[in-house]
């Protein structure tokens, strides 16, 4: 139950939270999954530990970013169950504005570095 | 990495985890560990001793970092939703727990002589857990896993003739146990004990080291000698309630139960853990800082430092036992 209507008020997302949404964007996921999703997006230049990666996933659920899926089993992994996560409309809404405004960001700061390139 | 060794981690992580604020941990706390054991079982698998050390650097700053804000984060809602949890006991729950860990938990120790070569060497840092044998009382064996001393431990204790010092050895004779060598072999309630763990270099053959219990000589301490004074019965040492009988497992070079006496159960300090760095230095460089072991450290670092003995787990092993 989203509390903000409008993604804009959240920009910007924190790197984590971010990754965590692009891990979502296409497919449930659990804890470790994420992780290792967001360590393979960022080349892993972004490590979440157990604490960071939790601590994100409470405050996105209560700001509504994200959802609790049932708990299952990884067959990749083991036997035990494991809490999934899921993206929610108002979460894809939010990771599309931050692309936005890193898209926006990227282009300034290409047309204002391109004299060092060439 | 073998599965003690995930299994020592995850138990040290799940305490470590006591530092979140309880609602925190109520929610997060069984994913957190399944995440936790997930990625040291696929780190293991995966990768070497470097990877497993930067997870581990991984794993111990993020703790440190949001349980803190974990505990600011409720210290801020608290004005908003519920004015009585915010809290200066919160806070203060989170300190002590940082220097219950890093002081009860484990603690860093370094083996400074060749008394346990074959097992652990000079130079070998190593993570004890001192949760091991520490008797948690009636109500905490419930909670805690616990287990007394038996033969074959590698235990770090208090040196009784010095409690200043730390020494480590291996577990020979628990109380109610005879023993006596014969030869340099340990015979321990009248059966002869294989050791694969000992390593046997005599520089020079040794009457009392070797066929034990002996008249004291010079070289037994005060200990020693009230030990052999008091504890042979029919030329063999009877290990007495509350005692242990240690011996190092380079046989020949170690000074150990047979010169000092026993080792009373409650100078036990832990267990060790896993070897987390190993330095390639003489002992006396390792006991004291100086300037001299600091410059030596940063200018052989990789060169000296024993890759292959990182994360390694020292073993329990009982000897076999034949009649």
């Amino acid at each position: 139950m989203p509390k903000n209507p409008s993604p804009r008020e959240l920009l910007p997302l924190t790197p984590p939270v971010f990754h965590i949404l692009l891990a979502l964007a296409e497919e449930e996921r659990h804890g470790y999954g994420i992780m290792q999703d967001v360590a393979r997006q960022t080349d892993g230049a972004l490590q979440l530990g157990p604490g960071t990666l939790y601590g994100c996933l409470k405050r996105m659920l209560s700001a509504g970013l994200v959802e609790e899926a049932e708990e299952r089993r990884d067959p990749s992994l083991d036997d035990e169950r494991r809490r999934y996560y899921r993206m929610t409309p108002f979460g894809r809404r939010a990771v599309r504005a931050e692309a936005q405004r890193l898209a926006g960001a990227v282009t300034v700061a290409m047309s204002r570095l391109a004299g060092e390139h060439a | 990495m073998n599965p003690t060794l995930i299994a020592g981690f995850c138990r040290l992580y799940s305490m470590m985890l006591y530092a979140y604020p309880a609602g925190f941990r109520r929610d997060y706390a069984d994913p957190m560990k399944q995440l936790f054991r997930d990625r040291c079982r696929d780190v293991a698998r995966t990768a070497g001793a470097l990877h497993i050390l930067r997870f581990v650097t991984l794993v111990v700053t993020d703790w440190m970092r949001t349980a803190i804000r974990e505990r600011a984060a409720g210290f801020w809602n608290a004005g908003r939703e519920q004015r009585r949890h915010s809290s200066v006991t919160e806070w203060a729950g989170t300190i002590l727990i940082y220097l219950f860990a890093t002081t009860t938990l484990v603690q860093a120790y370094v083996i400074p002589s060749g008394s346990m070569e074959g097992s652990l060497l000079v130079g070998d840092h190593v993570l004890v857990d001192r949760t091991a044998y520490a008797d948690p009382g009636s109500l905490g064996r419930h909670i805690m896993p616990y287990r007394d001393v038996q033969h074959g431990d590698i235990i770090i204790f208090s040196y009784p003739e010095d409690v200043r010092e730390t020494y480590v050895k291996r577990v020979i004779g628990v109380p109610g146990d005879r023993i006596r060598m014969e030869r340099g072999q340990v015979i321990r309630n009248g059966r002869r004990l294989v050791e694969p763990y000992t390593q046997h270099i005599a520089a020079y053959p040794d009457n009392y080291r070797d066929n034990f219990p002996q008249a004291p000589n010079a070289s037994t301490m005060p200990r020693g000698r009230d030990m052999l004074e008091h504890y042979v019965v029919n030329g063999e040492l009877v290990v007495p309630p509350g005692m242990l009988f240690a011996l190092g497992d380079n046989r020949e070079n170690s000074e150990d139960s047979r010169y000092w006496g026993f080792v009373p159960r409650s100078y036990v300090i832990g267990k060790p853990l896993a070897v987390y760095w190993s330095f390639d230095a003489p002992g006396e460089d390792l006991k004291e800082w100086s300037l001299g072991h600091v410059v030596d450290v940063t200018t052989h670092f990789f060169t000296r430092t024993r890759w292959n003995r990182m994360f390694m787990v020292p073993q329990s092993q009982n000897a076999e036992e034949r009649p």
